[in-house]
């Protein structure tokens, strides 16, 4: 397993491509890195199929490892950034998400601002998933039209950059990404 | 937060489901695990996951990482008058989380942690001693000796001692204080009238700036108050509020208007923010009235006539939920620095705040779009 770069999968990014039916597309982007995902996620995921069962295909996808956090080191992880982001059952999944990076030295695809911030005052890696979202792009695999929309979304509620409706795709097109 | 043993998260997590009242059946039932791996979990011989730990966390209604965490500090004293002596779990445990969370905060925000904290002030042994700390105290406090001592909560942050008024309701203790590493922290109980409010909590002031170790309030005795060590901290709270300078004045002036009883103490008592009751105890203290009038005005209660005849103006302070303001301001800093997420800044505000209740963040600049995907 040395060497191979690990992506540890919040249920955000994750729902994101099973509601598209992109989960192919995720895993030819993964390629052949490493994809985890930790209890607490799984936990969340189990409970966001009951009501959306396109996300059942994240629990069925073989690809996607699925890894307790249980070590004295684990749990400790979880409980430094839980205090930081967690109130009740919200936000659990990115705790998770970082504390099983912390300690594999994985990267952490996270797209919420106070989870980014926690992740680097940590020194935990990073992504968000619009970088994933590019990357297929850039493979041919999703086109600019496709991602727009949840690309816009991204940028205007968890990144807060300031693009209208419309300006990823805007954008990538000034990039010579489109 | 150091690395602890499962042994120790699960001691914490016995100790949490006893302080709950729960049984292991029950708990076990409410987290989908079987009561023996519970039973293990509690003494060490199982490991405790991540989910499992956030499902005891929520279930048992307190924050998972306190299980992984050290020891929150003592109490240092907590003040029952309806019932001296009496054990106060609500209040103990609002306390221990006020505690927890200020001390989390003062990690992530240096002006939170670098509050000016007073040193100790020595404890008086005799009632000369107490005005004379009642009146440094009020130095501290930035008031006039001449003056009512207003906006109490807000002055005593002045001292490093953040105060929170959250209503517990009649049963709870009045009010408690605990010593933190950086300032302290004071709960009153704002089921209380204003005036009881504010005697609490210049009454924790005492605590706080004797720097006591933990004192509970039986040892105050009706018929010699200041013989003992709770007694004291009642008079310096007393003293604090109703300083001799101003009292003096404030009642001859009444006195000389020939105002009746009733009037100079409904106006006076509205004046210094204070209960009849501790108006009565100072008048008396000072010699300013007689037994028999003592004992008169601590039976008056001010009605909604006297505000109206009298044009008072009625005092919201430590009206609950009152969350100390420095605290307040060190939440949505961490808030708009996106230290902490939305739920967790709401949590810290004890949710008494809303979504909307929250400030803006700011957008980022175009070009930070570079960050989000490479």
């Amino acid at each position: 397993m040395a060497g191979r770069e690990i992506l540890v999968f919040d249920t955000g990014p994750l729902s994101h491509f099973a509601r598209q039916s992109w989960l192919g597309v995720l895993k030819a982007v993964v390629g052949e890195r490493q994809a985890l995902i930790p209890d607490v996620v799984v936990d969340e995921l189990s409970q966001g199929a009951q009501q959306d069962s396109r996300l059942q295909q994240v629990l069925d996808a073989d690809w996607i490892e699925r890894r307790s956090l249980v070590t004295d080191e684990e749990v400790a992880a979880f409980a430094r950034f839980s205090a930081l982001l967690v109130t009740g059952s919200r936000n659990l999944g990115e705790a998770g998400v970082l504390a099983l990076a912390a300690v594999t030295g994985g990267v952490a695809v996270v797209d919420d601002g106070a989870a980014r911030r926690a992740a680097d005052a940590n020194r935990v890696a990073k992504r968000p998933t619009l970088a994933l979202l590019c990357e297929a792009i850039r493979s041919d695999l999703l086109t600019v039209k496709l991602v727009s929309a949840i690309a816009d979304d991204l940028m205007a509620t968890q990144y807060r950059l300031p693009f209208d409706s419309g300006g990823f795709a805007a954008w990538a097109r000034d990039q010579g990404l489109a | 937060m150091g690395i602890r043993s499962s042994e120790a998260i699960g001691r914490r997590i016995k100790q949490a489901r006893e302080d709950a009242g729960r049984t292991q059946e029950s708990l076990a039932q409410s987290v989908h695990l079987d009561r023996s791996a519970l039973a293990k979990i509690e003494t060490g011989t199982r490991k405790i996951s991540a989910l499992e730990l956030a499902r005891i966390a929520e279930n048992l209604a307190v924050r998972l990482e306190w299980f992984v965490a050290d020891a929150p500090p003592a109490l240092v004293s907590r003040r029952n008058t309806r019932e001296p002596g009496a054990p106060s779990p609500t209040m103990d445990a609002l306390a221990e989380r006020v505690a927890r969370e200020v001390e989390f905060v003062q990690v992530h925000d240096e002006t939170l942690r670098y509050q000016q904290t007073p040193e100790a002030l020595r404890r008086p042994t005799t009632r000369a001693e107490v005005e004379t700390a009642a009146g440094l105290a009020r130095e501290l406090l930035g008031v006039d000796p001449a003056e009512p001592v207003t906006h109490l909560s807000r002055r005593v942050a002045r001292t490093g001692l953040l105060a929170f008024s959250i209503d517990l309701g009649a049963d709870a203790a009045d009010g408690c204080a605990v010593l933190l590493a950086h300032g302290g922290v004071a709960i009153v109980n704002g089921h209380l009238r204003v005036g009881r409010r504010r005697l609490t909590l210049a009454h924790e002031l005492g605590h706080y700036l004797f720097a006591d170790a933990f004192a509970l309030d039986w040892q105050v005795t009706g018929s010699e108050p200041a013989s003992s060590r709770e007694g004291k901290i009642d008079h310096f709270a007393r003293c604090l509020l109703l300083s001799e300078d101003a009292l003096t004045r404030a009642w001859a002036d009444h006195r000389r208007d020939e105002r009746p009883l009733r009037a100079s103490a409904v106006l006076t008592a509205s004046r210094f923010r204070v209960d009849m009751s501790t108006l009565a105890r100072r008048l008396s203290e000072l010699d300013l009235v007689s037994n028999g009038e003592a004992g008169d005005v601590r039976r008056l209660q001010t009605t909604r006539a006297d505000i109206v005849d009298l044009d008072l103006v009625v005092s919201d302070e430590l009206e609950a939920p009152e969350l100390a303001r420095p605290y307040v301001e060190a939440v949505l800093r961490l808030y708009r620095q996106e230290i902490v997420s939305e739920a967790r800044a709401l949590d810290l505000l004890f949710d008494t705040w809303n979504e909307v209740d929250l400030p803006e963040r700011p957008s980022l600049p175009q070009e930070a779009i570079w960050s989000f995907v490479s």
